[in-house]
């Protein structure tokens, strides 16, 4: 079986999923379908889908950043901080999204120039901006922002649909065409696929891995900003152990963790699965534990079937031959 | 004149009359309502107590609706509790119950709840803004629990006095600081003059760390007579270090314990005095109170009294820890020793 066909097939599956899994929703719950229930689905997980966009190009390209949730802490953070000294909230703003762009670069400066492995590298941010986002707010939490930012994180912008939805499907757009029709897209997977060809044929590496942190760290602190709007608090433990969830959906979106292949479409896939899966099980009453575990079993699954599949369709073909 | 002093004694009589009419004010039973009891997190001993003592609330009132306990995972605590609130605000339940672990993140979503006629009741931990919060049903008074924690060392002491030190939890745990703030408070009555306290140190809720300090403390000043450990974690661990090292006899432990895990320790006499509040309890008023409002046999305003079955009788009052926040004061501490350890921690 060729690749792209086993890529299709992997769609295929979260699709036939995706169908059980709202059907099972319809039929369990008489709140499943109601306008209300849709957007608080994408609402309550916003800020995670938003940053498994850009992971999604990360992972393609070969590298991993496990610090985009402390990133998302930071921004928060700084924003907080920025906001209690004085500043006005549009300047604090910026402050997070900048604080955010400085933390993607620094990550992408360790790995694209120095080399060393972006697992170590983001290992550490992950660490360090969590300690930093720490420090700024001690232990106290940060509140009282202007009553319009915290409209931007908890009310509807176009009918229903909130200001984070409408940056999510914007991003996803922007995102999609990047990764599939433009040459960076194609640097991505070129990079992902193999590093040191794609070196030799002189392709900018560090660039394009200098960007792609830099988007990261940028679009992490977008996400937690709105986290921070959607909550209207600050705390310096914002979206703490947010990174395991965003690599879940993107790993279970068909994109392999060793880089060079995945798109998007399976990664939006993913996005719905896990979504419905969650708020079914939340209707349900099925909490904590139970629910963590289902998602685990998935992400199981999500690695083992297509290397199963591999290792078996290489023996067949090893028996034809 | 006669008439006039009957008149006013009549009005006064309608009057408190009145008021003992809502002074009575009960909840009828058998109402059907969807209940959700939300702890910080679940697998921990306290919160299925307070699940045990909401679920006789429910049988005595008659809620033929099962009670839904849930709760997230300790990872994943502050976006849980959010998440729970937003699914049961969908379903339309009755009322929530939220010992809230995130602080005034939950705010939007306890607001959107109220907004569609939830009763929000908070327990243990209470919305530090009372924004979207009906009532917080407290546990203790915190100033109390410093007297509670100075009688303690005094009882454990005796009337000659002895230096002790505290082992808490971290140094950044708002009722932790809260109640060795107030026990340093009570210590400067006359009373306890004889007390002499040491040093505080912190085992950040970790076993491990916790005995580890409390070996430290034993090393660092050998008068010691007493570690005080306002946590469950920390007085177990000091306890169990004491008897590991054959110091019950010199170096007792006391503090905040849930009874079955100091089982052992209070009958050899190691931690022979330790105190803590009825979590079944609390979760038995937490539901009396939850129901009462939603039935709305209760108002959540300041005066509002009403009958919480085998617990008696309960008023809501300003709570003096929060600016705009409503309590109602479970209290009070129950204090365990060799007598009473044995029937509390079955």
């Amino acid at each position: 079986m060729s690749a792209l066909g086993r890529l299709k097939s992997w769609e295929g599956l979260l699709l036939a999923l995706l169908v059980i899994i709202v059907a099972v929703n319809i039929e369990h719950s008489p709140y499943y379908l109601g306008v209300g229930n849709i957007v608080n689905l994408f609402q309550l997980s916003i800020e995670k889908i938003i940053v498994a966009l850009i992971m999604t190009l990360v992972i393609i390209n070969g590298e991993i950043d496990l610090s985009v949730a402390s990133v998302m802490g930071l921004a928060a953070c700084v924003l907080a901080w920025l906001f209690e000294m004085g500043t006005p909230m549009p300047l604090a703003i910026v402050g997070g999204l900048l604080a955010g762009l400085a933390a993607g670069l620094f990550n992408g400066f360790w790995v694209a120039y120095v080399g060393l492995p972006s697992l170590a590298v983001t290992l550490a941010g992950l660490i360090g901006y969590r300690g930093i986002a720490r420090i700024l707010v001690e232990d106290h939490p940060i509140g009282n922002f202007p009553e319009w930012f915290n409209l931007v994180g908890q009310q509807p912008l176009i009918g229903p649909v909130t200001v984070s939805i409408v940056i999510f499907a914007l991003l996803f757009v922007i995102i999609a065409i990047t990764l599939h029709s433009s040459a960076l897209g194609r640097l991505v997977y070129v990079i992902g696929n193999n590093l040191q060809a794609a070196r030799y044929s002189g392709i900018r590496v560090r660039l394009v891995k200098m960007t792609l942190f830099g988007a990261s760290g940028t679009i992490a602190a977008l996400a937690g900003i709105l986290y921070a709007a959607r909550l209207g608090s600050v705390r310096g433990d914002m979206a703490a152990g947010f990174e395991l969830d965003i690599i879940t959906i993107v790993l279970l979106g068909g994109v392999s963790i060793f880089g060079g292949s995945g798109n998007l479409a399976g990664v939006g896939l993913s996005i719905l699965v896990i979504l419905n899966l969650r708020n079914g099980m939340g209707l349900a009453s099925i909490t904590g534990n139970t629910q963590t575990s289902v998602i685990g079993a998935l992400l199981i699954l999500s690695v083992l079937v297509p290397n199963m599949a591999q290792t078996i369709s290489n023996k067949w073909n090893g028996r034809e031959t | 004149m006669k008439k006039y002093l009957l008149a006013t004694a009549a009005l006064a009589m309608a009057v408190s009359i009145n008021h003992g009419v809502q002074a009575q004010a009960m909840a009828k039973p058998g109402e059907a309502l969807d209940m959700v009891l939300l702890p910080k997190f679940l697998g921990i001993l306290p919160f299925d107590q307070a699940h045990q003592g909401a679920q006789e609330a429910a049988k005595e009132l008659e809620n033929p609706t099962p009670l839904q306990f849930l709760g997230p995972t300790p990872e994943n605590s502050v976006a849980g509790q959010i998440e729970i609130t937003t699914n049961a605000t969908t379903q339309g339940v009755a009322a929530i119950m939220i010992s809230n672990n995130s602080g005034d993140q939950i705010v939007p979503a306890a607001k959107a709840a109220q907004e569609k006629g939830i009763a929000v009741v908070t327990w243990d931990s209470p919305i530090p803004s009372a924004e979207g919060e009906d009532v917080f049903v407290a546990q203790v008074d915190f100033s109390e629990t410093g007297v509670v924690m100075a009688d303690m060392a005094l009882s454990i002491l005796g009337e000659d006095g002895g230096k002790f030190a505290i082992l808490s939890a971290s140094p950044d745990a708002a009722n932790q600081n809260a109640w060795n703030a107030a026990m340093k408070e009570a210590l400067k009555g006359e009373k306890y003059a004889k007390l002499e306290l040491l040093d505080t140190v912190y085992g950040n809720d970790q076993s491990e760390e916790s005995y580890n300090q409390a070996l430290a403390l034993v090393d660092k000043y050998p008068d010691m007579e007493l570690i005080m450990a306002p946590t469950s974690v920390g007085i177990v661990a000091a306890a169990k270090a004491m008897q590991d090292e054959d110091l019950c006899d010199t170096v007792k432990t006391s503090g905040l314990g849930v009874p079955s895990e100091m089982l052992a320790y209070t009958m050899n006499g190691c931690a022979p005095e330790f105190a803590l509040w009825s979590f079944v309890d609390l979760g038995y008023l937490t539901y009396q109170t939850a129901y009462a409002i939603a039935t709305g046999a209760l108002k959540a305003e300041e005066g509002a009294s009403f009958k919480a079955g085998r617990m008696g009788e309960y008023t809501i009052t300003k709570d003096p820890t929060r600016d705009a926040g409503l309590r109602i004061l479970m209290g009070p501490f129950s204090v365990y020793d060799k007598d009473n350890v044995e029937a509390a921690a079955k």
